[in-house]
């Protein structure tokens, strides 16, 4: 029901806005002459093959993400398809996942190695358009190719990163300063080298002859990889080293289980093994096919194929049901990648980033050390507390926040938890007084098990 | 099955491009994510040479004067249908998050069709709850041009039409000839 009145709210709302045409077509207009801009330096897109481009940005792959599906795409934008009040689907062939997938690291070096300059340039934007949001993609320290100037490149990046790292705790604007000025530095770099890869020589045979079989091993059989599967936690392995026949598979590198079903080839990835390496390829097929009648008890029931049927078979989020309550909307764990969360949500108290530090239950209890999605800067020794579903507080949030962008108000809600600016807003809309409480208050981990449930039936009731 | 898109705290059509107000309205919760104007504009330059150079057949696109977000289409009405020698003019404008929620498309030109309404919306599950980020607008066009020969009379935007379309499809068929021959020619 209350999904019902939801959208209805929303298209209400969106009505007003096909009213301003100035207004769009003003800011539109310089948002032209800025893509205009950036189309401009993108001589080399043509020429980067089908493997490596992202179906959803058709830009080359930046940090790329292999999902469960095989099919691989840039780290943001696999986050921005993904969505955050029920299971995702994959871009391509709609299967659907719940866990945002680590970075591959393999490929990400892989593709760095085979187009320095194209990668780098992307590296600048992305990172440009991070500061914007203030949201950063996790940053790879052991960043290794190229040419002098790309090593010059890395290491102004590198340590751009790193001072943004160690001061955000102290001083945001001085570390956002100190990224302006260095980011400034690395494009100027960049473009000097982007200059001096201009030379008459060619390019392209020299990038294909940097990569080696070395780049692109399996971690268990140490041979090249035949038939590629990315894990969640982003390791690769060949599909015949991984033990399809266990319940939980776990990942040999990391020891991360992989939440459930097995993970299929990534296509793309295999086919630029075998053009690559075709010889090393046609060995291995051969050693694995070998293994294979040897073993012959090992079947695996196709798992290549990803049709739309395998994309609908996915059971849905039973969102308002018994579990509407635990559904965490728009919150990731930040170490298994399940987003959004269902059941136990547990927020670290010390992290100063605003997107914050969460973990899903079961990472929570399995005292999970992985780094933040997000190069949040937290520490094993932070605390943590447990925290509330919000979702129908958040969905009003965000209704009421466009009712007040709708009516042309200045108001802005900075920062939602326990600012006062949420108060306002309840005031505003006259809800009462304890359905605006912030929920994280009443709860801790050690603490009180209350009862939400009835809070959450008036929260539910008031917009209608 | 309700539309999964809806639901996302997603922005109206024309404050994407506010940086202060994307912030403002993804802070609530700790990973909802903002999409930039210049990603999304890249994109669909990106899309406008990939459809210049292989447009997909009885089809036309590109962007109306220098709004890189507002497109205008044409679609030719294909032989063996009531809409044989129409030319279709469409309306495309695409949401600042694009490729992340779909494109608007609206019919510019009257047409006779139960999965068109009045005022030229299309009934394209699509373009609703179906979208998927890696979609393009040339598949959008193919997938509009197949209504022409497939119309889905169980999801109508013109309930009446749809219904004559079930009922007696040859005077259906007359009366979109007709229509072709007085608004699409």
């Amino acid at each position: 029901m209350f999904l019902f009145l939801h959208r209805h709210f929303f298209s209400l709302l969106r009505i007003p806005s096909q009213f301003f045409p100035t207004f769009t077509s003003l800011t539109f207009s310089t948002t032209l002459s800025m893509a205009d801009y950036q189309m401009l330096d993108d001589v080399d897109a043509d020429d980067i093959p089908h493997a490596f481009l992202c179906c959803v940005c058709l830009d080359l792959l930046h940090k790329p993400i292999v999902l469960s599906c095989g099919h691989v795409s840039c780290f943001w934008c696999v986050h921005k398809s993904m969505n955050g009040f029920r299971e995702s689907h994959c871009p391509i062939c709609r299967r659907p996942y719940y866990h945002f997938p680590t970075i591959c690291e393999m490929l990400h070096q892989l593709i760095m190695k085979i187009y320095p300059a194209a990668y780098k340039k992307r590296e600048s934007q992305i990172l440009e358009e991070e500061r914007k949001i203030g949201l950063f993609s996790p940053q790879f320290d052991s960043l290794t190719c190229g040419s002098q100037a790309d090593i010059k490149v890395e290491h102004l990046e590198e340590s751009a990163n790193g001072q943004l790292n160690t001061i955000t705790k102290n001083d945001k604007v001085v570390a956002e300063l100190i990224l302006e000025e260095n980011s400034e530095v690395v494009r100027s770099t960049s473009v000097e080298s982007l200059n001096s890869l201009q030379d008459p020589c060619a390019q392209k045979p020299q990038n294909q002859e940097k990569i080696s079989v070395a780049d692109v091993l399996c971690r268990v059989c140490t041979q090249l990889l035949f038939r590629p599967v990315v894990l969640n936690c982003g390791h690769a392995f060949c599909e015949s080293c991984i033990n399809s026949q266990v319940e939980t598979l776990e990942c040999e590198v990391c020891q991360f289980l992989q939440p459930k079903g097995f993970p299929n080839v990534c296509l793309e990835l295999d086919q630029f093994l075998k053009e690559q390496f075709p010889e090393e390829y046609s060995l291995r097929r051969d050693s694995v096919q070998l293994e294979l009648e040897l073993a012959k008890s090992i079947k695996h029931d196709n798992p290549t194929s990803c049709s739309n049927e395998e994309g609908k078979k996915g059971t849905d989020l039973p969102r308002w049901g018994e579990v509407a309550s635990k559904v965490h909307c728009a919150v990731g764990c930040d170490s298994c990648g399940m987003y959004p969360i269902i059941g136990d949500r547990y927020k670290c108290k010390d992290c100063l980033e605003e997107v914050g530090f969460d973990l899903c239950g079961d990472c929570y209890n399995t005292r999970s050390k992985r780094p933040g999605r997000f190069n949040q800067q937290h520490r094993p020794e932070h605390k943590f507390q447990l925290v509330r579903p919000q979702m129908f507080r958040n969905m009003r949030l965000g209704v009421v926040t466009e009712m007040l962008e709708e009516g042309s108000t200045t108001f802005i809600i900075a920062n939602d938890e326990g600012s006062d600016s949420s108060d306002d807003i309840g005031a505003i809309l006259e809800f009462s007084s304890d359905a605006r409480e912030s929920d994280e208050d009443d709860s801790d981990v050690d603490g009180r098990t209350q009862t939400n449930d009835n809070r959450t039936d008036q929260n539910y009731s008031q917009p209608t | 099955m309700v539309g999964n898109r809806d639901h996302r705290p997603s922005l109206p059509l024309f404050s994407g491009g506010r940086s202060s107000s994307s912030t403002s309205l993804a802070s609530p919760t700790s990973w909802a994510s903002t999409t930039s104007v210049s990603a999304s504009g890249k994109r669909i330059q990106r899309e406008m040479t990939e459809f210049n150079l292989d447009p997909p057949s009885d089809c036309s696109a590109g962007p109306k004067g220098d709004n890189l977000y507002h497109w205008f289409a044409t679609i030719f009405g294909p032989p063996g249908t009531p809409y044989e020698g129409g030319i279709f003019f469409l309306d495309i404008i695409f949401p600042s998050d694009y490729p992340f929620n779909p494109p608007k498309v609206v019919f510019k030109t009257r047409i006779y069709h139960c999965n068109v309404d009045s005022t030229g919306n299309v009934s394209l599950d699509i373009l609703k709850d179906n979208w998927s980020p890696a979609l393009t607008i040339a598949k959008v066009l193919i997938a509009v041009k197949s209504i022409f020969t497939n119309p889905n009379p169980y999801d109508p935007n013109a309930p009446g039409v749809a219904h004559l379309y079930l009922a007696d499809r040859a005077k259906h068929d007359e009366i979109a000839a007709e229509w072709t021959l007085r608004f699409a020619k």
